[in-house]
This record gives structure tokens, C-alpha cells and sequence, in this order.
């Protein structure tokens, strides 16, 4: 393969040389150039209309009907707003991302400015920090329901230290922080390495200009780093905000919303309305405004991402 | 970095990070070996030593397979090869449509391009599952559930391999690609001869988001694969979580096989998805 390649770069270089940089005619070039473009992107773009524009209109048009009736109207989001059982659900799955988004974006940041300081074995505290990443949200959640049930190594642990036996994930107060502690143990690692490429990516200059200044070691990171940091973590911040709202595999396999709705976050909520209570409209209506919501931060995300001309 | 002008020129307080270190990363491995010992012990020992904590938690008293010879014997090796074929399928087809969207987005010069750049990249950088359930009701009614087709289609439209590819491809020198042009190559011959054979890393890269996307999903199987036999590996293990009487050594079992093929796929891609991060500018 490489020796193909080889031979095709040394044309394309002599090319290069052959060629005299000559303006092509502008107006026809760009017709051209946008017809090869449409064609090279037609993949994606249906797929995209495929896979999010028509269930997006789809979820919109069941979501404006009532059941029973055929008048397009916005009874089904009136009805949400009156239901109690709709507003726990906006109030859990609101603690629930102010909670993890800030504790996992916190000991990200942490550990990334821990993991590149030149420690003795750091490569490889890195790596098994990020080994969690690689597992699914789904597999977490079966590990440490086992791991934190009433015999389980948890509490066995905690039994040494003398504390008594926890009810974590049948607790109505404890549910949803075993909820997050599940989620972090695997979201922690992986934003971790976004951050990691950000601090590798600062030039060293910035902090020895500032260690010259006489700055010590938190004013650099204040005043230097983290301002050098700033796309990365807002980047972290948004993807990692994003994410956070659409867990479901731990709420669906341990604990169904419960107990008495204490993790009942947005997912599993739309979820239990289509399928447990088969009711469709409703369900509609839920996922319309959480495409709303993800869609206004993913706008914002689309802005920290550098580069789009 | 700002490592050199730090306290941790001094002894003492680095020995006391590496520490905080070597913790950390003990403190993210443990599940995982734990999960890896239970799966070795012999039935009716992996509750044993907890309390009070004992070594035998991490260390089996005996190693066995009988777990996974078990295992071998239910339902979950087809899971797992489905799983294995979803994902294979889905990393070759994405890599193509997004490796084709960015080029597409990167190399050609035309009005409205910014636009079309932030449709593709925004409406996929819409998490898949939040739209999952509208997506269920016409898969079903399209005849597309059970169906591996079903179940591979939405791992392929990823915002962030569109994105990264795209950064990629902005840094190649645009003579080579006009010179290739000079020399009478066509437009898809460019793409796949030129520049594909030299980008390799942001492929990589591209790759690994999409293995990680398909490989945890869960709601979209459990909504579209509703036959036992198009089950992925994610829902085979849930479904041990239910049953009246749990298995626990063949469920830590399955555990360790779900586990193992990602970690193997991230270790393998890491170096290059630090590399094209850093390239992708997606750290800026």
C-alpha cells in the first residue's frame, strides 16, 4: 500500500511543480466545487434527514395532536405543565445535571493537571484513569448495582471503616447519588483526556513567561492556564451537559425512576410514558422540548468549536 | 504545560501527587478488577470475604472458568457476535459518510458552505437517543426492527467524526489536491488514492467515536431488537439484572467479554485521538 501511495504523491508532486498557479474562472469553479460538495456530503445529508429531521417532525406532529383528537393544538404541553409527576421529573433531572456536570468537570480538570505534571509512572496512572472510558454506560450500571447492594464490597468496605450498612440504590435520598457515581466512574476518564490534549497543547512559553513574573503556582494556573484552557473546557462543559441529560441505561436496569421517582431523569421518563403507560402523545410532547433544550446547547457547542471559517 | 515552575520542583510534595496519582488511578481500576476476579471464582464465593473486607474480594481463593463455560452455553455468545457485527459494519460504513461529508465540507470552494457545514455537523451533534423513540415508531413501521440493517443505521451519522475529519482535511495543502487535478485525476480519485492514505490518525480518531457510540448503545436496541435473537451484548447482560434467581459469576462473566473489546479498541486508538485532537483544534 505504501508503495502505490508513494507513487501517486510523487505525480501529485510533480505536478505540483508543472503547474502554474493560475485564477480559474471563479463563478463556474464555484458551481462545480458546489456540486462536488452536495455529492461528497449527500451520504450524510440523507442520512441526517433520515435519522433526525423525520423523527424530529414526526415527534412534533404527534406531539401537537391530542389523543383522540385531530386538531393540531397544545393541549398535550399544557397537560404536562399541569402534572405533577412531569414537573419531579424536570426538578430531579435539573439536580441530577447540576450535581454531575460540575463534580465530573471539576475532577476532570484535576486529574488532567495532575496526569501531565512529570510524576514518577504518570503515563500509566493516565491510562488506567481512562480504562473506565472504555466501558459502556450500560455494563457500569449492572458492575456497581451488584457492587453497592447491601452485601455487596461497598458496603463491606464501609463496615470496616465502622459505618453501617448503606441502602444506596433503594434509598429514595441515596438513589440518585449512586446514580452519578455510576455515570462518573466511566464520564470522569474520557473528558479527562479532552482536557489532557488541551494542557499538552499550550506552549510552554506562557508558563515560564509567568513563573519569570514571579507568578506561583495557582496564579499561573488562574491567570495563564485555565484562560488557555478555555475551548476545551467549554467544550467538556457543553458535550459533557449534553450527555448527562440523556442517561438512561442505569436508571432503566436498577432502579425504573424509583424509589418514589427520585431518578426519574428526562430519559427513562419518556421512555416509561410510551412504553409502560403507552402513551405516545405525551411521550411526543417530553421529546419535543428535550430537543429543544439539547438543541440550544448544541448550537452553543457548535460555537466553541474552532475553525468553521 | 506548567510543570517545570511549580512546587513540585521540591521532593516531597512530588512524592505526595504521584501518590494522589497512583490512587486515582487504583481507585478507577478496582471495579474493573473486581468485576475480572468474580468472573474467575467458583460459584457461591463472590460474596465471600466482604465483610469485613478481605483480600479475597480481589484474589479468588481458586481460579476457575466455569462461569464462562457456562456462558459459552447460553444465550449471550450470539449477543456478543452481534454485537461484534453491528459495530464492524457501522465503523466502515460512518468512516465512509463521514470521511466523504468532510472532505466534502473542507475542500471545495462555494457560497453557503459555512451554512451547509453548521447543518451537518449541529443536527448530528444532536444526541442520537433524544430522538430515538419518534425514530422506533417509523423503524417499526418501515419493517426495519430486528433487522441488523435497523440496528447498525443510527451509529453511522456521527457530528464529531464529520468534524474532526473536516479539521483534518482543512490542513492538507490545497496544491496537492490542484496538482492532482492538473494531472487529470477525478475528484473521488483525489479523495481516495491522495488523501485518504494520508490521514490516517483523524481516521483513526473518527473510527473509535463511532466504535464507542454503537458499541454502548443501549436504548436503541432495546426499543428496535425486541427478538432474542437480534439482541446486542449490553441488553443480553441487563437482562441477567431481572431474572428471579441471578447468576452472578456468568453475568461478571459477560461483564469482562463486553468489557474487553473496547478497552482493547481505545488502548489501541488513544495515541491517535490525543494526536488529532490536538490537530482537529478542538482544544484551540
Amino acid at each position: 500500500m505504501s508503495e502505490s501511495t508513494g507513487r501517486v504523491s510523487d505525480r501529485a508532486e510533480r505536478a505540483v511543480r508543472r503547474s502554474p498557479h493560475r485564477p480559474p474562472a471563479r463563478r463556474r469553479a464555484q458551481g462545480r466545487e458546489a456540486v462536488l460538495a452536495l455529492l461528497f456530503t449527500a451520504p450524510a445529508l440523507i442520512a441526517l434527514a433520515v435519522l433526525r429531521l423525520w423523527p424530529m417532525g414526526s415527534a412534533l406532529t404527534t406531539s401537537l395532536l391530542a389523543p383522540g383528537s385531530d386538531v393540531l393544538g397544545l393541549e398535550n404541553f399544557r397537560y404536562l405543565f399541569s402534572d405533577p409527576a412531569f414537573l419531579e421529573m424536570v426538578r430531579v433531572t435539573v439536580l441530577f445535571s447540576v450535581i454531575v456536570n460540575p463534580l465530573q468537570i471539576v475532577l476532570a480538570l484535576a486529574l488532567a493537571v495532575l496526569l501531565t505534571q512529570r510524576l514518577r509512572g504518570v503515563r500509566f496512572w493516565r491510562i488506567l484513569v481512562f480504562l473506565p472510558a472504555a466501558v459502556p454506560q450500560a455494563v457500569s450500571a449492572i458492575v456497581w448495582g451488584v457492587a453497592l447492594r447491601p452485601d455487596g464490597p461497598v458496603n463491606g468496605f464501609l463496615a470496616t471503616l465502622g459505618i453501617d450498612v448503606q441502602p444506596f440504590l433503594s434509598s429514595k435520598d441515596q438513589a440518585l447519588f449512586s446514580i452519578i457515581v455510576i455515570v462518573s466512574w466511566i464520564g470522569v476518564g474520557y473528558w479527562m483526556m479532552f482536557l489532557i490534549a488541551g494542557l499538552l497543547d499550550i506552549p510552554a512559553m506562557y508558563s515560564e513567561a509567568a513563573a519569570i513574573d514571579g507568578a506561583g503556582w495557582w496564579q499561573t494556573f488562574w491567570f495563564v492556564i485555565i484562560p488557555q484552557l478555555r475551548r476545551p473546557l467549554g467544550f467538556v462543559l457543553v458535550a459533557d451537559t449534553v450527555a448527562n441529560f440523556l442517561v438512561f441505561a442505569p436508571v432503566q436496569i436498577l432502579t425504573r425512576g424509583g424509589p418514589e421517582g427520585a431518578t426519574n431523569l428526562v430519559m427513562f421518563e419518556i421512555y416509561s410514558r410510551a412504553y409502560q403507560y403507552g402513551d405516545l402523545s405525551l411521550a411526543a410532547a417530553e421529546t419535543v422540548l428535550l430537543v429543544l433544550i439539547v438543541l440550544a446547547i448544541v448550537t452553543l457547542q457548535f460555537r466553541l468549536l474552532p475553525g468553521k471559517d | 504545560m506548567f510543570e517545570t515552575y511549580d512546587p513540585m520542583r521540591r521532593k516531597w510534595p512530588r512524592r505526595f501527587w504521584t501518590v494522589v496519582a497512583m490512587a486515582a488511578g487504583i481507585y478507577a481500576l478496582l471495579p474493573l478488577l473486581w468485576v475480572l476476579s468474580s468472573s474467575l471464582k467458583p460459584a457461591g464465593e463472590i460474596f465471600a470475604g466482604l465483610s469485613p473486607l478481605t483480600p479475597q474480594v480481589l484474589i479468588p481463593s481458586s481460579v476457575t472458568i466455569e462461569s464462562y463455560v457456562a456462558l459459552a452455553t447460553s444465550s449471550f455468545p450470539l449477543a456478543l457476535f452481534n454485537s461484534l457485527f453491528i459495530v464492524t459494519v457501522t465503523v466502515i460504513a460512518g468512516l465512509a459518510m463521514s470521511a466523504l461529508a468532510g472532505y466534502g465540507l473542507a475542500v471545495f470552494r462555494f457560497r453557503g458552505r459555512a451554512i451547509l457545514f453548521a447543518i451537518v455537523v449541529i443536527s448530528f451533534l444532536i444526541p442520537f437517543d433524544a430522538v430515538a423513540l419518534p425514530l422506533a415508531e417509523l423503524f417499526r413501521d418501515w419493517g426495519l426492527d430486528n433487522t441488523y440493517f435497523g440496528l447498525i443505521l443510527p451509529g453511522i451519522g456521527n457530528g464529531f467524526a464529520v468534524f474532526l475529519l473536516r479539521q483534518f482535511f482543512l490542513g492538507i495543502p490545497r496544491e496537492l489536491i490542484e496538482a492532482a487535478r492538473v494531472d487529470g485525476m477525478n475528484e473521488f480519485g483525489i479523495f481516495t488514492r491522495i488523501v485518504l492514505p494520508m490521514s490516517k490518525p483523524a481516521l483513526i480518531s473518527a473510527a473509535q467515536l463511532i466504535f464507542v457510540f454503537q458499541w454502548q448503545s443501549f436504548l436503541w436496541p432495546l426499543l428496535i431488537a425486541t427478538d432474542p435473537r437480534m439482541t446486542v451484548a449490553p441488553v443480553a447482560l441487563a437482562s441477567f439484572v431481572g431474572q428471579f434467581e441471578v447468576d452472578f459469576g456468568l453475568m461478571f462473566a459477560g461483564c469482562v467479554l463486553t468489557i474487553i473489546v473496547p478497552i482493547g479498541v481505545l488502548l489501541y486508538a488513544q495515541r491517535y485521538f490525543t494526536e488529532s485532537v490536538a490537530t482537529s483544534g478542538t482544544k484551540g
